[in-house]
């Protein structure tokens, strides 16, 4: 109980570090912080497959595409980034008080969760995935195909051919 | 006296088989013998361990940053540092001093906290990647269930601190190198993995000693049971091992960090211990992939041959590590360094389909009895498509000629 405790006033904080730095960079740095720091969360409360995922796919991919776009898209200027904050409170409450809404309800609805947790090991997880729930893996597996085609469709140059290297 | 019976009632404390243990052991026995609690025994031990770990490794960062400059200087026909102490056994000692007392400079434009937390961030995942490898058959630092996993996550951290050092340095060279480096890692990795999933289908387990285990005994008698003599383990062995070298920014694949092009990559801008750190965070780095490749592929600390029971395992393991890292040192110092695009090109056209089609070999082979049905059915699977990619890719895909605008 206590690392949870410890835990989660230090992941609200790298949360708000990421909604209010001005400069993306850092923004994007507080919020691999945040990511980071929940995959703690998921290992403390002993869902070490899960932490060890979230930590792999969300700091060490995600993270690292994000800040990578940042490094090639040149963003603007922070003072722009300050004066379009106040625009962008409203649609920002908007989209995430329901959200907010909808969790609130399901923990208060949820209730203690019993002391016995089941012991499941990654055998059994990836039986069940692979065979009752086989259906949903394919579905998502052909949707994040079809993502990954159209995405290579979007940033192909319109001439068709790749482009040779540059000579210099 | 109480301790020295029961030290004596252990045989095995002072067997060579233990001995990277010993101290860690000796730790928990005194502490015991203190009337410690429980915790408090455990915890220190614990600590010895991962000290035991970290002192080997460190003496090893030593050892090879003086190897590597001796065999550099031997495959060019030169001596090499041969000044300080005996064969320039000093060398990393003097080499230790100067970094410790360089200026330490912080460039004006950089953000100082990321600028100090880079080289830190870099060094402490290839350390904790270094605990979960079974060094030998009673020696695995943290026997973690998902060590495999583990591994990854960690490593995964590497991307992010280097980009938080060629960012907050505030310069165009680090950032420039950074670039360069998180595309060669992103696209690198997932090779890499995908070459360690076949073992991981074949072992069915994400636990590496347990890996290990599974590749000891012989085929025909003398031919050892390692996934690399497998027709799927040669083919991802293969692929482990190139990708091994563009993880660890490794000579050809060492473009991030091109002397004569950008100066030093993301280092540019540190000076003093900190550029040492980047230095240590690299080679602990290698340490950690090689062994890694040693403990999927080469059996890890299982003994090449049959009758060799009686040589400590942690022995085979370092044996087979300095083999693969001495192979590293050969190949920096034969082949030259690859274009950025040929670097990429290589990843996703080649690497990444041959990768995938380890995946089926790896299955195949599991499901038809591992013995000569597999090996008929796997063989053709894996060589046809790489005769067809490789004949299609030297035709169409190989690197033209360059023409030079400005220069014969």
């Amino acid at each position: 109980m206590i690392p949870i405790l410890i835990l989660t006033p230090l992941i609200l904080l790298a949360a708000l570090g990421a909604v209010w730095k001005a400069r993306p960079v850092h923004a994007a740095l507080f919020l691999a912080l945040t990511l980071a720091l929940n995959a703690v969360l998921y290992l403390v409360m002993g869902a070490d497959f899960i932490g060890l995922i979230q930590f792999m796919v969300y700091v060490g991919a995600v993270a690292v595409l994000i800040v990578f776009s940042l490094l090639i898209t040149r963003p603007k200027d922070e003072a722009d980034e300050i004066a379009r904050r106040p625009k962008s409170l409203l649609p920002g409450l908007v989209c995430t008080l329901p959200v907010l809404a909808v969790l609130l309800h399901v923990v208060s609805r949820v209730g203690a969760p019993d002391s016995e947790v089941p012991a499941f090991s990654i055998g059994d997880l990836g039986k069940v995935l692979f065979t009752t729930h086989a259906p949903a893996v394919l579905a998502v597996a052909v949707l994040l195909t079809a993502v990954m085609i159209g995405a290579a469709l979007f940033a192909r140059e319109p001439g068709g051919k790749p482009q040779p290297p540059s000579d210099s | 006296m109480n301790l020295i019976a029961a030290a004596t009632a252990e045989p095995s404390l002072f067997s060579p088989e233990w001995l990277p243990r010993l101290p860690q052991r000796l730790v928990e026995l005194i502490l015991n013998n203190l009337g410690a609690p429980e915790w408090l025994v455990s915890i220190a031990g614990f600590l010895v361990a991962a000290s035991t770990v970290v002192g080997v490794f460190l003496g090893a960062f030593a050892l090879l940053s003086l190897i590597e400059r001796k065999t550099l200087a031997r495959a060019q026909n030169r001596l090499g540092p041969n000044r300080a102490g005996w064969f320039g056994i000093l060398q990393p000692v003097a080499d230790g001093i100067k970094m410790l007392t360089k200026e330490d400079i912080v460039p004006a434009k950089s953000e100082w906290l990321l600028h100090l937390a880079a080289p830190i961030l870099i060094v402490v995942p290839s350390i904790l990647a270094l605990g979960v490898i079974p060094y030998g058959e009673h020696w695995t630092p943290v026997p973690l269930e998902l060590g495999l996993l583990f591994f990854f996550a960690v490593g995964s951290m590497t991307e992010l601190s280097i980009f938080m050092a060629g960012w907050a340095s505030g310069s165009k060279f680090p950032m420039l190198g950074a670039m360069r480096a998180i595309s060669q890692m992103v696209s690198y990795e997932l090779p890499l993995m995908i070459c360690a999933l076949g073992v991981i289908m074949v072992s069915g387990t994400l636990s590496l000693p347990r890996i290990v285990e599974l590749q000891g005994g012989f085929q025909l008698g003398f031919i050892p049971a390692w996934n690399l003599f497998t027709p799927w383990g040669l083919v991802a062995g293969l692929l482990f091992y190139i990708c091994s070298i563009a993880e660890a920014n490794r000579c050809p694949f060492d473009l991030p960090e091109g002397e004569s092009e950008i100066v030093a990559g993301h280092m540019t801008e540190y000076s003093g211990f900190k550029y040492a750190l980047f230095f240590m965070g690299e080679y602990l780095g290698l340490f950690a992939i090689a062994g890694l490749g040693v403990t999927l592929f080469l059996g890890g600390w299982q003994a090449p041959l049959p009758g060799l029971g009686f040589v400590p395992t942690w022995i085979w393991f370092f044996g087979k590590l300095a083999l693969v890292i001495f192979s590293y040192l050969w190949i920096r110092a034969t082949f030259p360094r690859v274009r950025i695009d040929q670097l990429m090109r290589f990843a996703w056209l080649c690497m990444i389909p041959m990768t995938l089609l380890t995946l089926p070999a790896a299955a195949i082979w599991h499901f038809t009895g591992r013995g000569f049905v597999s090996w008929v059915v796997t063989v053709p699977l894996l060589l046809v498509p790489w005769v067809i990619l490789t004949v299609i890719y030297n035709k169409r895909l190989a690197p033209a000629r360059r023409t030079y605008r400005f220069a014969e």
